[in-house]
């Protein structure tokens, strides 16, 4: 107990004093939260939709591997990622490893199955005969899509939040691929291993602090977003 | 079942089977809806009155018969499910998909609100309203569409009596068009009395009667009908049966049978009797003081349908 307040005290002046090395890891952390959930939105929600809504072959399997996907741990994700890109593996001419880029594409990896698997559940959980009414009215597909999103929208807001949860707190996998390079490819979670591995527990519990800050933040933006009204007012044509 | 009616005909059904999955629901149904006429489909659980009622609309396709339409078929799903906005918004999304021009979806939502005695409600959110209310913002739903064959799949489903019988009487004025022909499945015997013109009774996939209310009730073709119908008593007459519906028996000192009460079930202003006879056994309403158990009493039974006995 003793080590931990002697910690946190010589932690504490790290986070205000404003220390250029802890800023770039923070901007870095939210660029990838950012880039990593809005990749995971453009692509799982349409995807999740079309599992939820659509009549097709492999609806079922697609909505098995989503939710099957929520449940892999990521340090698999990264170890599997790791062999396809390492050595003379098919995708080794990527050139990936150890770059920035490949923790922006792991950490999307990741966040997907959430946006997918919770958007799908979402949508089917919406009362059948509503939608089915609006087919009967004369509701196109797209119609339908748009009805199901406003509807769903608590729900899929639900997914935007565990995606972004994702995104900033995963750290086996951008460790694996990225290397975890000091000053360069960092991310708070990431930074956070990278000091309790050095013995630097003072700057870790610095990053940690940070970290739980962002995360308490975001989540609570999200979540007061979410909970607004009957949820986020969407606006897909003008009121009538 | 088709009538000669001299109104013209929006929707002619000929033959048609219906299958779910592989179960054959519908049997070679005939059907004609005319213009300015609602029609009750009546039936017991399970008979496949949803499933005609799907393939009326289109959504489910024969696998064999033909279904004309002639004009627009919206229906009304059994579930009141709306999209948790205002009402007035539900409408006009719903004339928006319908293909209503901008311009005219709130006055028309309005006055179908209207019609269906919700006007106040407009602009309440739907997750704020009663089940009567979610159910009457529903019809006004389907009604501001204006199509030329509405259906209707049990709207009167899963409310309490008082709602129901205020529901009742605000859907039919609200149902009257000249125009319209309109389907309305109902599971309760009262509704279809209530509001239509013409009945259609579906026993086992099959439309096994048809006309109008009082003709089907007084002149039931056959004996499950008959039952349907709510002839529970029967009394044999030669070689004759007949069934009796419990306003078909009178309490009569007169009367010209002789039965036993073997058993009273008390009802509010007095009981529903069994009464047992030689020839058979029915059920009668006996106003307060209703006889007792064991009692002797005087029968007169006025109508009944006869059928040959077996």
């Amino acid at each position: 107990m003793h080590l931990f307040w002697e910690e946190l005290r010589a932690a504490v002046p790290l986070i205000f004093h404003g220390n250029p090395q802890l800023m770039n890891i923070i901007w870095f952390t939210l660029q990838v939260a950012a880039v990593a959930t809005a990749a995971a939105t453009v692509i799982g929600v349409p995807v999740g939709l079309a599992i939820g809504l659509g009549q097709f072959r492999g609806r079922r399997a697609m909505q098995f591997a989503a939710n099957a996907s929520l449940g892999v741990p990521p340090v698999l994700v990264g170890a599997l990622l790791f062999v396809l890109l390492a050595g003379h593996a098919p995708l080794a001419s990527l050139q990936l490893l150890g770059t920035r880029r490949v923790v922006f594409i792991a950490q999307t990896i990741l966040a997907l199955p959430y946006t997918v698997a919770l958007t799908a559940a979402a949508v089917q959980a919406l009362p059948p005969g509503l939608l089915t009414q609006a087919r009967a009215l004369g509701a196109g597909r797209w119609q339908v899509w748009v009805l199901a999103v406003r509807e769903a929208r608590i729900g899929m807001v639900a997914a935007v939040i565990a995606a972004l949860g994702s995104s900033l707190s995963e750290v086996a996998a951008i460790a694996i691929l990225g290397g975890n390079i000091y000053g360069y490819n960092q991310t708070l979670a990431s930074a956070t291993l990278f000091e309790v591995s050095g013995g630097h527990y003072a700057d870790a519990l610095a990053i940690a602090i940070v970290l739980i800050a962002l995360i308490f933040l975001l989540m609570c933006t999200l979540g007061a977003l979410q909970q607004q009204g009957n949820g986020i007012r969407l606006r897909f044509r003008p009121a009538t | 079942m088709s009538d000669s009616s001299p109104r013209r005909a929006l929707l002619r059904a000929e033959a048609v089977t219906v299958r779910r999955g592989a179960r054959e629901v519908v049997h070679g149904a005939n059907l004609d809806l005319h213009a300015g006429e609602i029609v009750a489909l009546l039936g017991p659980n399970g008979a496949g009155k949803s499933t005609l009622l799907d393939a009326v609309c289109g959504v489910l396709r024969p696998v064999s018969g033909t279904i004309e339409r002639h004009g627009r078929v919206a229906i009304a799903l059994q579930a009141a499910d709306l999209a948790r906005r205002s009402a007035v918004a539900n409408i006009t999304t719903a004339l928006g998909w319908w293909g209503v021009p901008r311009a005219q979806r709130a006055d028309r939502a309005l006055r179908a609100l209207e019609a269906m005695g919700v006007a106040h409600l407009a602009q309440r959110q739907t997750t704020t309203l009663s089940g009567g209310e979610r159910r009457r913002v529903h019809l006004a739903r389907v009604l501001a569409v204006e199509p030329d064959i509405l259906l209707l799949d049990e709207p009167f489903a899963g409310l309490d009596a008082e709602v129901r019988a205020n529901l009742l009487q605000d859907t039919l004025s609200a149902l009257r068009s000249d125009t319209r022909a309109t389907l309305v499945v109902v599971h309760d015997r009262a509704e279809a009395w209530a509001l239509a013109d013409r009945l259609l009774i579906l026993i086992d996939g099959r439309l096994v009667a048809g006309g109008p209310p009082r003709e089907v009730l007084e002149h039931p073709p056959t004996l499950a009908v008959a039952r349907f119908l709510g002839y529970d008593g029967a009394l044999r007459e030669g070689d004759e049966t007949v069934l009796t519906r419990p306003a078909n028996v009178m309490l009569d000192p007169d009367g010209p049978l002789r039965a036993r009460v073997t058993r009273a079930v008390p009802m509010e202003d007095g009981a529903r009797i069994e009464l047992t006879f030689d020839q058979g056994r029915v059920y009668a309403v006996a106003p307060l003081p209703a006889p007792r158990v064991g009692d002797e009493v005087r029968v007169r039974i006025d109508r009944g349908a006869r059928f040959p006995s077996a």
